[in-house]
């Protein structure tokens, strides 16, 4: 039997730690364009991004197989769901988007990326908090 | 404004998601379909029953100490009695446990010892 629990226990801490630090990596890189490393950093953030979309899979996969396909539920549980969602569907998406855009960016899309990063790094902080929750209370059942 | 590259980005962006996101959704209704009958009682009857059966031996051995016999409740445990959760729910508690209030299940049953256990919730609606 596999130990999804614990799959998802681990491989859900990727994308997450992952994301926070492209995000972080981003908004360093735009505030102190001057530096030298600046350049390294959007590098660094582009690479961060596409793993923890990489891994963003492992941790939905794990958690499909945990909750036995139930997408949504109630309590922590469906609190957990609705935040994961979009913040794997907008992961995905960024993710895209930045490896086809890659560094020529506009100041338009630039700040909309900065915003849509923003906007995903809340989202599977969230998602991370209930499923942190779900853990404590044992499936939050309301 | 944004440039042509960014857009075809956005473009593929959009599309890479919706259809990533349908295929999960897809996948997973397909999945919580197969895992609802398996455990539903009434279909595909002496197969659900069988597990029911199964599945209250379990819940004599596991869960009646705490939730009662009649699953209606205990001094420390919940009635177990007309649950609003899902299967899947009820599989995910039982095998996670409730820290510091219900043990973890997931060693003492495997997948199929679980399923009976929520079989036999189920006819308790």
């Amino acid at each position: 039997m596999i130990p999804w629990d614990k799959l998802h226990g681990a491989m859900t801490h990727f994308p997450i730690a992952l994301l926070l630090f492209s995000t972080a990596c981003d908004f360093v890189s735009v505030m102190l364009k001057k530096l030298p490393f600046a350049r390294e950093l959007r590098s660094v953030s582009l690479y961060a991004l596409a793993v923890a979309a990489l891994a963003s899979f492992g941790a939905v996969i794990s958690g499909i197989a945990l909750s036995k396909g139930d997408l949504w539920g109630r309590g922590d549980f469906g609190w957990h769901h609705r935040f994961v969602w979009p913040a794997f569907g907008l992961l995905v998406a960024l993710a895209v988007w930045r490896l086809v855009v890659r560094d020529a960016m506009s100041r338009f899309g630039l700040c909309l990326y900065l915003i849509l990063m923003l906007l995903a790094s809340g989202l599977v902080a969230a998602a991370g908090y209930f499923g942190g929750e779900l853990l404590l209370s044992g499936g939050g059942v309301p | 404004m944004m440039s042509t590259l960014e857009i075809k980005g956005a473009t593929a962006a959009v599309i890479t998601s919706v259809v990533i996101l349908a295929a999960t959704f897809t996948a997973g209704g397909i999945y919580r379909n197969r895992y609802e009958t398996e455990t539903q009682p009434g279909t595909k009857a002496l197969a659900a029953e069988n597990l029911a059966v199964k599945g209250r031996g379990f819940f004599f051995q596991s869960c009646a100490h705490c939730h009662g016999r009649d699953a209606d409740g205990g001094e420390d445990a919940p009635s177990l009695l007309k649950l609003q959760i899902s299967g899947a729910h009820m599989a995910l508690v039982i095998q996670s446990g409730i820290k510091g209030e219900m043990p973890s299940f997931a060693k003492k049953y495997n997948e199929q010892d679980v399923a009976a256990i929520v079989a036999y919730l189920k006819t308790l609606h």
